[in-house]
């Protein structure tokens, strides 16, 4: 009898012990493949790198941020810093309104956000990236509340043709990407000066002639998913509902066309016609340089 | 034993269809009417200039003005929300959906209220691309795009809100979600007057919103079938 | 650091323990004899953090530094890439126009110094004899002032620049380059072209200890006991450090992660000064390393350096003044040094990471020739070799570990070991080292340095960077005492503030 309720109450202690290291394990982990990121560890790498922009709460208010726009070095931070408390972000695989994949979330911090002053945080090991993920995602009662959504279906790509090219052109037209990226894609259409994202901050289109990477990326893949999705807090809205698949899959080919400081399968294909030849050519006109390295 | 079992069944059946049909036989307890005012100069409304979208701009012969404060006379403040905000239990969603259309390049109805997890149908009307950007910070934030000739988007929202709609790429549309609890709500009109049927007995607070303004509450109770009077007066800022 | 090393190298002292040593020297006379304190040495701390870069990019100071001013691998990137975000915002067209790119950098410390032997004159000779003394200082001092001046001229075109004073408020220039970054569009290739810091794991520009005898890697600096004995007039002077910022051209490379790294330089010979005192020959310098990650315990990065010099051992011409000395070296006309002869400085680097823990490893292997060893002209007109004089060769041994509790605070410690693996001169125990004829014993000119310190930063932000500083380092010499040659032994202490704005 003793020894039974020896053992007894051995196993209540273990399980005692045992059960907060299993709870605290469950909340604040991120799952990227076979990484398991720690809200822990992401909490200390925060409090390293991040804070200064992206705030002590995680709210995108840090020490930088100054909503007048009047910048005491500069515009550097032109764009407010992601909000984790809102948890609404830019770069995912799944529909408008919905919550990224932890992957997405991961996949961000590695590639950076062009044209912003979110660097690239590939020199950090990827296990530290997966523990960063894993921090934001305590930032916001969402991640409790919801769950990711699915990811999108990204049908295989069709290879380029010049029929592709100036379908997804037409689409171009038709569905008024123009309005905001602007007829040649330098992101001054008609819209374009008027543009705010959710915090009323003035926000620029991506100008498609300036560079070779996208916001969320730089592959075919990666560009088709930005229009498919939307870039949440954006004016950038989700197609998905409005674009059949081979459609998008056209107008990707097109949008290559259109960054013509880039090479591409695309880009060579339009530039062997006579229509994209000659637009491709006006597009390539040139000032001064200005050091900038891009044509903004 | 069964037998007994469904007596009793039977008379609790007729009891409830008879306690209901005497409640629809008569006004269901009482009501809160009243209207909204404001005092001071409210910002004077632009023409919009929609010479960027021709195929809306045609529609009209003059511009129509912005709709961030619209006024009737005596000082009537329109397009103000009126709910029950505290004191009524949450309510399901009706089954009707609550449509939001985009026609001459303005939002119809401007403030359109409905219920939580009620179905939201946005049309578009107009001959060109809208994209319908509600900026839910409560609620999930969605950006969709919607061509001419689209069928509807179709949403809900499962938590109560007050949601500004813009569209990106026509900067001057602006509008209101109300996504409410119950359907105790009432959106003023052109006298800027508003009723809210249908309150039983209780002690409620009456809350009124405006896009402009913010918002305001009052308590009040009702016990029998009393109609109560709550008027609202905002102070309006000429900017 | 500098100011005050590069104060003493003008000055002919090549050799960091004979630099401290003529520090305390110095310090003697002028405490002895009252007079202008002008000439006074003390730890200059030349080392990048850059709260200009922090204010051009908003990012906490801790971004770029595990504690500044030693970098983390984010920060290291950032520097590879030429002081570059790479998300199409670093040139400066994107910045206020009233955006200025400079940060200053000072320290204010209280220090104690103490030598166990240090030469002073005998109070009871009568004709200037003199002996050893146990020589201890204190007081309160402050460092010079580094002007840092850097960041992108254009995209994937950057530039360093930093005028350094000693703290008379003397200044030189410490780094001068300019840098086209990812040429051709790759990583792989960035060229720099001025004076700069070789390309270091290990960065002595970013060390983390300030002490006379920490504040620079001896293992950098180490020159046998023997050089520069002054023996010969028509000998120039040998004096070389990697740790010194060198005159030349590099060729870098690294993965878009960094995790990949190579360089290769091509090198004036003369040590970082200008005007090409001496050599009209060139230097090489070459690195690669490699990192990884392993698991949830950090970056692991292994690495090799080498090192290959030549220092010339006489003037082709000298300016024609009659001194009466063949060959004279004080009238050698500058850049016409020819009679070259070989050194190298070869290694091999670990830095390895135990979550907050890491400690950095290096093994260094280094030789120079017997001519240079021995302070002999390559030419039997102005000069022989000694009897039996060899290449010296030693070996050091360097281990830097840290434990980062937090951005805020670090502990620092190191231990520094350089071992004689072959003299210059014959060994002939027993009898005291005697310049250009015999050392007593293989170990004479072994040193051990040891050093334990803290930093501790009450704020970190994007704007500017403080630190309270402690540190106490120890070092310990063979045989090369001045006047009993018995172990030499130098210790100092330092608590300050230091601070870049």
């Amino acid at each position: 009898m003793r020894k039974m309720n020896l053992a007894k109450c051995l196993t209540g202690i273990a399980v005692l012990l045992v059960a907060p290291l299993v709870l605290t394990a469950q909340q604040g982990e991120s799952h990227i493949g076979k990484l398991t990121g720690n809200a822990g560890t992401g909490k200390q790498l925060y409090f390293r790198y991040c804070w200064g922009c992206h705030g002590f709460r995680g709210d995108g208010n840090g020490e930088n941020w100054l909503p007048t726009g009047n910048y005491p070095n500069g515009p550097n931070l032109n764009i407010q810093p992601r909000n984790f408390v809102a948890a609404t972000f830019k770069c995912r695989s799944t529909p408008t309104g919905t919550l990224p994949t932890d992957e997405d979330v991961y996949n961000s911090l590695g590639r950076g956000l062009t044209n912003s002053n979110m660097p690239s945080w590939i020199t950090l090991t990827n296990q530290n990236r997966a523990d960063l993920v894993a921090f934001i995602k305590t930032l916001s009662e969402r991640w409790k509340t919801e769950k990711a959504g699915a990811e999108i279906n990204v049908p295989a790509e069709p290879a380029p043709t010049v029929q592709s090219i100036q379908h997804g052109k037409e689409l171009f037209t038709k569905l008024e990407c123009w309005k905001c990226h602007g007829p040649e894609g330098r992101g001054d259409g008609p819209s374009a000066s008027t543009l705010t994202d959710s915090n009323d901050q003035p926000i620029r289109p991506y100008n498609f002639a300036g560079g070779s990477r996208f916001k969320c990326g730089t592959t075919n893949h990666d560009l088709y998913k930005i229009f498919m999705t939307g870039l949440d807090g954006t004016p950038m809205p989700s197609f998905a509902d409005v674009i059949k698949p081979e459609d998008a899959w056209d107008l990707v080919h097109y949008l290559r066309t259109l960054q013509v400081s880039r090479k591409s399968p695309e880009l060579a294909l339009w530039e062997g016609t006579k229509e994209g030849a000659e637009i491709v050519k006006a597009q390539k006109v040139r000032g001064t340089p200005t050091g900038s390295g891009v044509n903004q | 034993m069964r037998g007994k079992y469904k007596q009793v069944l039977l008379l609790a059946v007729v009891v409830v269809v008879s306690a209901s049909m005497l409640t629809s036989a008569r006004p269901s307890g009482g009501s809160v009417s009243g209207k909204i005012t404001y005092e001071g100069t409210p910002a004077k409304q632009k023409p919009i200039d929609m010479s960027k979208e021709p195929s809306c701009a045609k529609q009209y012969t003059t511009p129509p003005t912005t709709e961030t404060v619209v006024t009737g006379p005596n000082n009537a403040l329109e397009n103000v929300v009126v709910y029950i905000s505290a004191g009524a239990p949450d309510e399901a969603a009706p089954g009707k959906a609550a449509v939001f259309t985009q026609k001459g390049c303005r939002y119809l109805p401007h403030v359109l209220a409905f219920q939580v997890n009620q179905e939201l149908n946005v049309m578009n009307d107009d001959q060109t691309s809208h994209n319908i950007h509600p900026l839910a910070k409560i609620n999930r934030e969605w950006n969709k795009s919607q061509p001419p000739g689209s069928p509807p988007i179709v949403d809900k929202y499962d938590k109560a809100e007050m949601i500004p709609v813009k569209c990106n790429i026509h900067p001057w549309m602006h509008g209101t979600f109300a996504v409410l609890k119950n359907s105790h709500y009432a959106i003023s009109g052109e006298d800027g007057s508003f009723t809210l049927p249908n309150l039983p007995p209780g002690k409620y607070t009456v809350t009124a919103f405006h896009e402009s303004y913010g918002d305001q509450s009052q308590e009040v109770t009702i016990s029998g079938s009393e109609s109560k009077t709550v008027s609202f007066t905002f102070k309006a800022k000429p900017y | 650091m500098s100011h005050w090393d590069s104060t003493l190298l003008k000055r002919g002292m090549r050799n960091h323990a004979f630099s401290v040593l003529t520090a305390i020297l110095v310090l003697t006379i002028l405490l002895v004899d009252s007079r202008s304190a002008a000439a006074l040495p003390i730890p200059g701390t030349s080392m990048r953090a850059i709260p200009a870069f922090a204010r051009k990019y908003g990012m906490p100071c801790s971004s770029c530094h595990q504690a500044w001013p030693m970098l983390s691998p984010f920060g290291q990137a950032f520097k590879d890439n030429g002081y570059q975000l790479g998300n199409e915002r670093d040139a400066p067209i994107y910045q206020n126009p009233a955006y200025w790119p400079v940060t200053f950098r000072m320290t204010t410390f209280w220090h104690r110094e103490n030598e166990n032997r240090a030469q002073v004159d005998d109070p009871t000779s009568t004709t200037g004899g003199q002996i050893e003394g146990n020589l201890t200082t204190h007081g309160f001092d402050w460092s010079g002032l580094d002007f840092h001046t850097g960041g992108t001229l254009a995209k994937n075109v950057s530039f360093y620049v930093l005028p350094s004073s000693d703290n008379t408020g003397a200044f030189h220039f410490e780094t001068v380059f300019a840098r086209l970054d990812n040429v051709a569009g790759t990583s792989w290739l960035n060229i720099k072209l001025g004076k700069f810091e070789l390309d270091n794991l290990l960065s002595e520009k970013r060390i983390l200890t300030l002490t006379n005898v920490s504040g620079v890697y001896t293992n950098y600096h180490f020159q046998p006991a023997t050089e520069n004995n002054g023996l010969n007039p028509a000998f120039p002077l040998f004096s070389f450090g990697i740790g010194d910022n060198q005159d030349g051209l590099e060729i870098m490379g690294h993965s878009k992660d960094d995790r990949t790294r190579y360089s290769a330089s091509i090198l004036s010979s003369n040590d970082g000064t200008p005007n090409l005192p001496t050599s009209r020959t060139y230097d090489g310098f070459f690195t690669v390393s490699q990192a990884f990650q392993v698991g949830s315990l950090g970056l692991q990065r292994v690495g090799a350096f080498d090192y290959i010099g030549q220092a010339p051992t006489y003037f082709q011409f000298t300016e024609g003044n009659n001194s009466g000395i063949p060959g004279n070296a004080a009238f050698g006309l500058p850049g016409t040094g020819i009679g070259n002869r070989r050194f190298y400085r070869a290694g091999l680097i670990g830095q390895f990471y135990i979550k907050k823990y890491d400690l950095t490893a290096m093994y260094f292997h280094s030789s120079d020739d017997k001519y240079l060893a021995t302070g002999t002209p390559f030419n039997p007109a102005y000069g022989t070799l000694p009897t039996g004089a060899q290449n010296a060769i030693w070996n050091g041994a360097l281990f830097e570990s840290h434990y980062t509790p937090s951005p805020q605070f670090i502990l620092i410690q190191r231990v520094e070991l350089v071992r004689m693996s072959q003299q210059a001169l014959p060994i002939v125990p027993g009898t005291p080292y005697t310049p250009g004829v015999s050392v007593p014993s293989l170990s004479f000119g072994n040193e051990n340095v040891y050093t334990f310190g803290g930093r501790y930063y009450p704020f970190i932000s994007s704007r500017a960077g403080f630190a309270f500083h402690g540190e106490y380092a120890f070092s310990h010499q063979i045989g090369t005492s001045p006047v009993t040659g018995q172990n030499l032994d130098f210790s100092s202490l330092l608590f300050g503030f230091d601070f870049a704005f």
